[in-house]
């Protein structure tokens, strides 16, 4: 079970040996394996702003480099602005020309938008940016101040290194003008190298040359900015100095001074879908509709996984068997088949590719746009030290599938034995022995293992090639923390 | 040729530049003047339930997974593209730890499985963003003071001197010289500090600072109250503002100085490169942003010059300063945007197929990479 607050006391071991609760798990229903954040693919399925919860297609918002034009936040606190509106007179002046003789003064109140935050009083007034007349959008841009240098230089590099390439393609062909005297393609052709990246749409080799002989490097000079003769007797108001998130939610201006603070647009948000490494299968795919929180493809771990809850257990000490009271619950749709192994006696996981050479496969994956190599390169022996193991009782134990209507019965079932203290729809409570080793240390953590072979049915329909089989055995392993072991 | 290649350079992706600092992560675009995000190095571990630094790691595979979230967090919440097949320029220092390195190649390329990544020293990227031949950067980071003499494009390796006198010592010494003067152990946490430093400290001139050090110093500055929330409030001195940067100047004979790192550096160069490299400074990292920083370290440049041990062998006459086209907190990542920017940073890209045959990076301190095409040597390192 996951705890919004407390500790995770039933892990999952990962496919890829990661420790997880079972609700940040997925299930991969064609490689019928768990998975996790960490071992699968997360990509960026689409971009909408949180506040206005407006979409936003991916083209557009690398344009507006992914900050929304409608909505902002405060430069000073970081809460989201809001709109406050004015009314404000304004003075219309006629233009005597066209209203004839006489200067008509026409007062006419006209609405006025600034930007306020409710949180900490910061306006956009504050720091002299004028009212707009339109109540979204219109708030002045700006940009970076060294833009058009960083733009230079840029361009300088470009040349240079178009010129280098140049140099190389001509001692090229002067080796190969000495070697064989042929003629060389682009003159067979009658395409010359200028030619050629008119048509590619390159600058020519003139341009990159001017870009060169343009180029003013950076001058330094002797003098340094002193210290502001005022630093020594000036009262310091810490009001009006930026703090460092101040300064670092713009990087390109970087303020220092608090009436330099500007509105910060506000930052899209993406929605995430995420891929299995070893199919490239979706794991989840989130709808589009920024205000949903639904899944088009949802394949958590916690509808197709038995799920395992502590409910209660003797104190662990050291060489003894104690209770250990679990509930086990079938959260999918058809009878599940449980049993309760030992880590160890989980069968090897049967190799479908025959082994290959190193050199081979990695062949292979460059290759192929699929390959398993990344996915084997994340995975890593899982880090569990237990103290404690469940004995197995050695029965299979059956669970019916889920089934929301029976969760109004109320009375449970008893067919109780040994093992089973009670049953419920899909629940079921089991009553197990925990054997401690001799060597637990009192007070250390007490930790117990257990692994879960389990029935399921597959419900994705075969491919045409595949061979139809639904039914899989699949198997788990469990890390159950159990406080700490007691020390008398 | 040409052709195919102008092709191939409109549909690539466009390229991003990452700066893994210690306190800061500089993240963004190339060819934008700024980076899209500036963040502490640091993550929520929803395992741990605490804020995990990214440079706080004990085993590989801590810092693996540290690297892991760090960049989840980057690509998905602050730059918002995916990771896959697109090009990465990585910033960093020439004394980058091989297993961070190494780490950060295997995290970008098998995790994120990126298409390329170029590695870029940041001097020789500060260099870049003057497009002067000749430059000498002094890159004052959270931990490290790094003084590179970048000639050519070519950093000068032995002329490399690194002192730890970053951001770290400035808030060690503010600290210090806080609980002297409130009398009593504050013990205040790292950012309120930083906040203090921000907001209050300067760096004292030379004259006032020899003044500090004799018998009659001179007036303080007003002292500030700094509320901190909960914890009440805590004065902050004339003396502890102006004095806090003092250990980046603290001679002793070890002349473990930041002016001296800088004069040190400049004489184990080249001595025709001295005289343009000294004409040539430019200050970069966060650290370099405390006001009178500049005008400190020009001085005490200017009089260290003339006494020994530099007089008779430095022969450098003027020290000139550059006013860069950024921040310096994000100067090493322009220097990262402009070559990604270029086609010279693309070529230089060590591919994903290439990694995947042969996971190894170059490396300036190893032979199979510093011995040059021609050397005797060269003959035996080619396997
Ligand atoms: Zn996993
Ligand atoms: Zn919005
Ligand atoms: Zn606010
Ligand atoms: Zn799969």
């Amino acid at each position: 079970m996951a705890y919004l607050t407390q500790p995770d006391y039933v892990k999952y071991i990962c496919s890829c040996g990661q420790l997880k609760p079972i609700t940040s798990l997925y299930f991969c229903r064609h490689c019928l394996k768990i998975r996790c954040g960490f071992c699968i693919c997360h990509e960026v399925d689409s971009h909408y702003c949180a506040n206005c919860l407006e979409n936003m297609p991916s083209s557009e918002a690398r344009l507006k480099k992914n900050r929304c034009s409608s909505c902002f936040d405060c430069p000073s606190c970081f809460h989201t602005l809001s709109t406050r509106a004015t009314t404000q007179q304004r003075q219309v002046l006629q233009d005597p020309a066209a209203g004839g003789d006489t200067k008509v003064e026409s007062k006419q109140p006209k609405k006025m938008y600034y930007l306020s935050c409710f949180n900490c009083r910061w306006t956009s007034r504050d720091v002299g940016i004028p009212d707009q007349p339109v109540a979204s959008g219109g708030w002045p841009e700006r940009t970076n101040p060294h833009a058009a240098r960083v733009n230079q230089l840029i361009d300088y590099y470009k040349a240079i290194a178009q010129q280098e390439k140049q140099e190389k393609i001509e001692r090229e062909r002067k080796k190969f003008n000495i070697r064989g005297k042929y003629i060389t393609l682009t003159d067979k052709t009658g395409l010359t190298g200028a030619m050629a990246r008119n048509i590619a749409g390159l600058p020519s080799s003139e341009s990159s040359s001017s870009a060169i002989a343009n180029f003013v490097p950076s001058v330094a000079t002797a003098e340094v900015d002193e210290l502001p003769e005022d630093i020594f007797t000036k009262e310091v108001n810490l009001n009006q100095i930026t703090s460092m998130p101040q300064r670092l939610a713009s990087p390109d201006w970087q303020p220092v001074s608090v009436s330099r603070l500007h509105p910060l647009a506000k930052l899209l948000s993406v929605k995430r879908s995420q891929r299995c490494r070893a199919c490239d299968h979706n794991l989840t795919k989130p709808e589009y509709n920024p205000g949903s929180i639904k899944f088009k493809i949802e394949l958590l771990a916690y509808y197709h996984v038995p799920e395992v809850k502590i409910i209660s257990h003797e104190p662990v000490k050291p060489g003894e068997k104690t209770a250990l009271f679990l509930k086990l619950t079938n959260p999918t749709g058809h009878e599940m088949q449980l049993r309760l192994l030992q880590p160890e006696d989980i069968p090897p996981p049967e190799e479908k590719e025959e082994p290959k050479s190193i050199d081979k496969s990695l062949e292979r994956s460059l290759v192929l746009e699929k390959d398993t190599t990344a996915f084997k390169a994340i995975e890593r022996q899982p880090n569990i030290s237990a103290t404690s193991r469940v004995t197995s009782p050695g029965v299979t134990l059956t669970l019916a599938q889920r089934d929301d209507a029976a969760e109004y019965d109320d009375d449970a079932q008893h067919d109780t034995n040994d093992i089973i203290l009670w049953r419920k729809s899909n629940k079921l409570g089991v009553r197990l022995e925990l054997d401690t080793s001799a060597e637990a240390v009192g007070g250390s953590p007490a930790r117990a293992l257990v692994a879960l072979q389990y029935s399921y049915r597959n419900t994705v329909p075969p491919a045409p090639s595949a061979a139809a089989c639904r039914d899989h055995t699949l198997y788990t392993t469990l890390l159950l923390d159990l406080g700490t072991v007691s020390s008398n | 040729m040409a052709l195919y290649e102008g092709i191939a350079l409109i549909q690539e992706k466009q390229a991003v530049v990452l700066d893994l600092g210690t306190d800061y992560t500089k993240f963004g675009f190339t060819g934008e003047a700024a980076p899209r995000c500036i963040v502490r190095s640091e993550f929520w571990s929803a395992a741990e339930r605490r804020v995990r630094r990214l440079h706080d790691y004990a085993t590989p595979d801590e810092l693996y997974d540290n690297l892991v979230h760090m960049l989840h967090l980057l690509y998905f919440r602050h730059v918002l593209v995916n990771p896959k097949e697109r090009k990465v320029v990585v910033v960093e220092s020439l004394l980058t730890p091989t297993l961070f390195r190494e780490t950060l190649a295997k995290v970008l390329f098998t995790h994120y499985e990126v298409s390329g990544v170029i590695w870029a020293d940041s001097p020789r990227l500060c260099a870049l963003t003057l497009g002067t031949p000749a430059a000498l950067v002094i890159n004052i980071g959270a931990k490290e003071a790094e003084v590179a003499a970048v000639v050519h494009s070519c950093v000068v390796l032995q002329a490399l001197v690194a002192q730890p006198l970053g951001a770290h010592a400035v808030h060690a010494e503010l600290a210090r010289l806080l609980d002297e003067d409130n009398g009593a152990t504050l013990d205040l946490p790292d950012d309120v500090i930083e906040d203090i430093k921000v907001k209050t400290c300067f760096v004292s001139p030379l004259e006032r600072a020899l003044q500090w050090g004799s018998e009659s110093p001179p007036r303080a500055a007003r002292s500030v109250r700094y509320s901190c929330g909960a914890r009440g409030s805590v004065t902050v001195t004339g003396r502890a503002r102006e004095l806090a940067a003092e250990p980046l100047f603290a001679r002793d004979h070890e002349l473990a100085s930041l002016p001296d790192a800088v004069l040190q550096s400049l004489a184990r160069c080249p001595r025709d490169a001295r005289r343009a490299l000294a004409a040539n400074v430019v200050l970069a990292g966060g650290g370099a942003a405390l006001p009178g920083l500049r005008a400190r370290l020009a001085a005490e440049l200017r009089r260290l010059r003339a006494q020994p041990p530099y007089a008779e062998r430095l022969h450098v006459d003027e020290f000139r300063f550059h006013e860069p086209p950024g921040h310096g907190n994000a100067l090493a990542w322009l220097g990262g945007a402009v070559l990604g920017a270029s086609d010279a940073g693309a070529a230089r890209a060590l591919a994903r197929e290439q990694y995947a045959r042969e996971p190894r990076l170059r490396d300036w301190v190893c032979l199979l990479d510093n011995t040059p095409p021609h050397h005797p040597h060269r003959a035996y390192l080619d396997i």
